[in-house]
């Protein structure tokens, strides 16, 4: 499965019949997702994301590593590696799909550009399709991308016990924000 | 005072104390000192770079949450934002120069932009994993 993804990961952007000055890349992207429950607020932010972006034809990935989501409560972050997302079996989370809505011409104007965000996102062992909207803007020859996620912890096989139902949102606000850059 | 208020307000005192205790240990308890931790391991930068990319499954199962301390020549030193960031590069990829990636502490920042290109260094750091093209260490510290 790891191998899988990974393969899936560099092939993906490296196959791509085009030059590679269309690429775009980080290395540190951003994911921060924020859970509203009764009992508390829960905002754990990541800033280890690889991510490509081909602006030719659209095609986005990203990967992460799920134990370096930072919480402001160490037992949080236990409880969120060993117990919830399983980060021992499941060490990495990953996106491969497309983005759609956008020209080049319209990004080198500098205005922002809403577009749509749609392929699959793996947490966990589950891939499920997801289509979200998302902005895209260039600055000082960077593209910024942005896109919020709502996800459902039951649908990626993330259990949440009882006792926890009321400090933990059944759905969860997923931001991702990346400065892409053609060179690294 | 009767007996019955004595063992009443004993309970009680306990009962706050205990709270106090699982609220200030438990809930609220500190992150791991990550600066002085002993390393689980230490290796060369290149081995754990190595290990990852042969078999990713058996290094996560090997590495992955634990503090390790490498070694090796320094390939760069990165300002991302407000992160600082030691880099060992062993391959060319995607991604430009790819090896181990090390997001210093915030003591840290200072000494590791000090740092030259080509210098041999130890960094101590808790590997968070694989990107597929770096090893990750975080809260990483000058030993």
């Amino acid at each position: 499965m790891l191998r899988k993804t990974l393969l899936v990961f560099v092939l993906g952007v490296l196959m791509t019949p085009v030059l590679f000055a269309q690429v775009y890349l980080t290395r540190n992207g951003t994911i921060r997702f924020f859970s509203e429950a009764s009992l508390e607020n829960i905002e754990a932010t990541n800033r280890q994301v690889s991510s490509a972006l081909n602006i030719e034809n659209g095609e986005f990935v990203f990967r992460l590593p799920m134990r370096s989501f930072a919480f402001e409560k160490a037992l949080m972050q236990e409880h969120f590696n060993d117990n919830f997302v399983e980060s021992h079996k499941y060490p990495n989370a990953s996106f491969e799909g497309e983005i759609h809505g956008f020209r080049e011409a319209d990004l080198l104007s500098g205005e922002e550009v809403e577009v749509m965000v749609e392929g699959e996102l793996t947490i966990k062992d589950v891939t499920k399709g997801i289509t979200e909207r998302g902005t895209l803007r260039m600055e000082d020859g960077d593209i910024l991308g942005s896109a919020v996620f709502v996800i459902k912890p039951e649908e990626y096989n993330i259990r949440i016990p009882t006792r926890y139902v009321r400090n933990i949102a059944s759905e969860i606000e997923v931001f991702v924000d990346v400065r892409l850059s053609d060179k690294l | 005072m009767k007996t019955w208020k004595i063992v009443l307000l004993t309970v009680v005192a306990l009962g706050i104390i205990a709270a106090l205790l699982v609220y200030f240990l438990v809930y609220n308890k500190p992150h791991p000192d990550y600066a002085t931790m002993d390393p689980d391991m230490e290796l060369p930068a290149e081995q754990l770079y190595r290990d990852f990319v042969n078999d990713e499954q058996r290094a996560h199962e090997r590495y992955n949450g634990k503090v390790l301390q490498v070694q090796g020549q320094l390939a760069e030193v990165e300002q991302v934002d407000d992160m600082v960031i030691l880099s060992f590069v062993f391959e060319e990829g995607m991604f430009g120069g790819e090896g181990v990636r090390c997001t210093m502490l915030e003591s840290y920042k200072e000494e590791a932009l000090s740092l030259a290109a080509g210098t041999h260094v130890t960094v101590k750091g808790f590997c968070t994993g694989f990107t597929g093209s770096d090893v990750i260490l975080e809260h990483s510290s000058i030993p």
